[in-house]
């Protein structure tokens, strides 16, 4: 039976269904542990639980913030399923973030911003800014061998301090004050419904996702970098330059990272930089790739469904007396359980003794049998 | 200049640099051993945190050394997590060390909150200990040479002079034991020691578990005696650094040392910078260590490439 399913092409829906019912078994485990977390610290529990799940979707308000972080998780997501599937482990989104940011803000601030092109060009700034951040790693390692984990993680921490610093001495609105002046509205992504935090970055969001699709599954650019992810050294061999593709690839992630940075201090949320304002979501990009299995159009779904949790824990932690950083409990289950399950059945790994092979004539006539 | 010369050749600066050595020191000799055994550990950071925090709320109701060996369990307990997701699941181990790093930054400020009853910066309200300093003050009776060797080496935390046994003892056991040589063939070519009967995937777990419990001293010293006291996000890329440090130091223990004495120097040198230059501002100074570990990751890539290229060239 199996056998013959392997031959032929996995029906589409199938390998869909599949993933889907992964991706919410991970979900499931990962929120009954947080509600024994929950249950064993909080006073009222069940209040809090319910906060978590049904809070975002109560009021506008809380929907447009839910949005808004979904968005916000699109494009990190986007940023690192490109990286995933070149199988780089490029970890610098929150570097790019801060410095496309920074770029962003420069432009709003100056003349350019109150222009019509304001946003335009801060966003082109940001993006301009991320992909030498992003650059910079895939480089060293191409040309120098420089592990790009390392590197790409110490480019987040020196962006960091590099926003700390000119947000203090340059930006800021008057000394002592670490956020600048608000944009002019010029240099500000337009809401799309009033009073809410959903504006314009939705849309970016959405066509960033259909132009990463169309970069990977529709130009030879996507056809090579997919190679280089499955197997470098027959890339290699096929002609293809894999340092250059792994380079253009990092550099198109920083560029996303960026343009999350813009999303983040030119949308409604903020409308002007301060310190630390990412708060850790550029690294929930991980979890996003890696359930939507780093496929771009997967991405935005994932970003919407975690993006729901990701609020319900914000609203939480301001009504209930259970602190937000319980999500980041959740979020790692899910990872550990979405990326365990790459080939084979989660059961027959958790019960399989080390070493010791499935016996082929024991494990088949059972499945048969199921069927 | 004069007085950075100045506190650079001092006592005083080497003590510093020892001390924010040590905990570096002890995470980059568990990143050693996971990467020679072919898994490499990206969780040293969260190992580290995770420990940390452990540490102080344990040190709170028993004594220091009960804390520090929570600490060590702390940091082991995730190492043999790595290892089960890695290895038994089949996880991509990157991704399991990260997931381990996002658990750390949002599950400690957690654990933080419950432990001190809503404060998710600092444990500030909770009474927590700190590793003793052993007093080599005797020293200072030797003649001649007494008074310098006793402010060079009075004064360092117990662990210091564990991690500095440790390398050694890490040496030995690489180099010098049988279990190290297998260790070492797991990571160069697992085919072979697998071929020989050798379990691959148990000496992976073991190292791991190994690495994990370094990493997590590394994380009691500074939260029990670089700092007194637990802050969030407090390892602030300590565990990323080691992790450049192992490869900085050519996947030895002695490299791994010189690797992890350099950075040190770096933390040290923001640390005592701010009070020396007060026009220089303290973020730039706090970017040191990072760009620093940039620049000698690239130049010693740089260099063990061309040393592969002139061998494969003969």
């Amino acid at each position: 039976m199996s056998s013959f399913a392997a031959l032929g092409r996995p029906s589409r829906f199938a390998a869909l269904r599949r993933e889907t019912f992964r991706a919410l078994f991970a979900a499931g485990i990962a929120l009954i542990v947080a509600f024994v977390v929950v249950l064993l610290t909080s006073k009222a529990p069940l209040e809090a639980f319910e906060v978590l799940l049904t809070a975002p979707i109560a009021k506008i308000r809380t929907i447009g913030y839910w949005i808004d972080d979904a968005v916000k998780l699109t494009i990190t997501g986007l940023a690192f399923s490109l990286v995933f599937q070149a199988r780089q482990f490029s970890m610098g989104v929150q570097g790019q973030v801060y410095v496309g940011a920074l770029a962003a803000s420069y432009v709003a601030l100056s003349p350019l911003g109150a222009t019509p092109f304001g946003l335009i060009l801060g966003v082109l700034a940001a993006m301009l800014a991320g992909g030498i951040w992003g650059f910079i790693p895939g480089y060293a390692k191409a040309r120098f061998g420089a592990n790009e984990i390392v590197s790409s993680l110490m480019l987040n921490y020196i962006a960091i301090e590099l926003a700390n610093y000119l947000v203090r001495v340059q930006l800021r609105v008057r000394a002592g004050v670490l956020t600048s002046p608000d944009f002019p509205p010029t240099a500000v992504f337009a809401p799309l419904i009033e009073r809410t935090r959903i504006d314009l970055g939705l849309i970016v969001a959405l066509v960033a996702v259909g132009v990463v699709w169309f970069l990977l599954y529709r130009t030879s650019w996507g056809l090579k970098l997919r190679l280089v992810g499955h197997n470098a050294r027959f890339a290699e061999y096929a002609g293809i330059r894999s340092t250059a593709v792994m380079v253009s690839a990092m550099t198109v992630a920083g560029m996303l990272g960026g343009l999350l940075g813009s999303i983040f201090v030119q949308g409604q949320t903020y409308g002007k930089i301060t310190v630390l304002f990412e708060g850790g979501l550029a690294f929930e990009g991980i979890l996003v790739a890696i359930v939507a299995r780093s496929k771009p159009l997967a991405v935005p779904f994932v970003a919407l469904a975690y993006g729901y949790l990701r609020q319900g824990a914000q609203l939480m932690n301001v009504r209930t007396d259970v602190p937000a950083e319980v999500i980041g409990v959740v979020t790692a289950i899910i990872i550990l359980l979405v990326s365990s399950s790459y080939s084979v059945d989660f059961f027959k790994r958790l019960f399989r003794r080390n070493g010791e092979p499935t016996p082929v004539s024991n494990a088949k006539p059972v499945e048969g049998a199921a069927k | 200049m004069m007085e950075l010369f100045v506190t650079v050749f001092s006592a005083a600066f080497f003590v510093t640099i020892i001390r924010t050595t040590t905990p570096l020191l002890l995470a980059t000799m568990g990143g050693l051993v996971a990467d020679l055994s072919g898994a490499l550990n990206v969780a040293l950071e969260g190992q580290m945190l995770i420990a940390a925090l452990t540490a102080v709320i344990v040190s709170v109701y028993a004594p220091w050394y009960v804390a520090v060996a929570a600490g060590l369990g702390a940091g082991a307990l995730l190492g043999l997590l790595m290892a089960f997701f890695a290895l038994r699941m089949k996880a991509d181990i990157i991704l399991v060390g990260f997931a381990i790093n996002i658990l750390a930054a949002g599950g400690t400020v957690f654990a933080l909150a419950m432990a001190t009853g809503g404060d998710k910066g600092t444990s500030i309200n909770l009474p927590s200990q700190a590793i003793p300093a052993l007093d080599l003050s005797f020293l200072s009776g030797i003649p001649g040479v007494g008074p310098t060797l006793s402010a060079l080496l009075s004064g360092h935390s117990v662990l210091t002079w564990v991690a500095a046994f440790l390398v050694f003892a890490v040496w030995y056991f690489l180099f010098r034991t049988p279990w190290g040589l297998w260790l070492r063939g797991v990571g160069e070519y697992p085919a072979a020691p697998e071929a020989a009967g050798i379990p691959v995937n148990k000496i992976r777990t073991w190292s791991l578990i190994v690495s994990g419990a370094l990493a997590g001293l590394g994380g009691a010293q500074l939260a029990m005696f670089n700092y007194v006291g637990f802050t969030r996000d407090m390892t602030a890329g300590r565990g990323f650094i080691a992790l450049g440090a192992v490869l900085l130091g050519a996947r030895h223990p002695v490299g791994a040392l010189l690797a992890a004495l350099l950075f040190g120097a770096f933390e040290g040198l923001s640390v005592v910078m701010p009070g020396l230059f007060s026009e220089i501002p303290a973020e730039l100074i706090r970017m040191i260590p990072f760009i620093v570990t940039i620049l000698a990751l690239v130049l010693f890539s740089y260099r063990a490439q061309q040393l592969m290229k002139m061998r494969s060239g003969q």
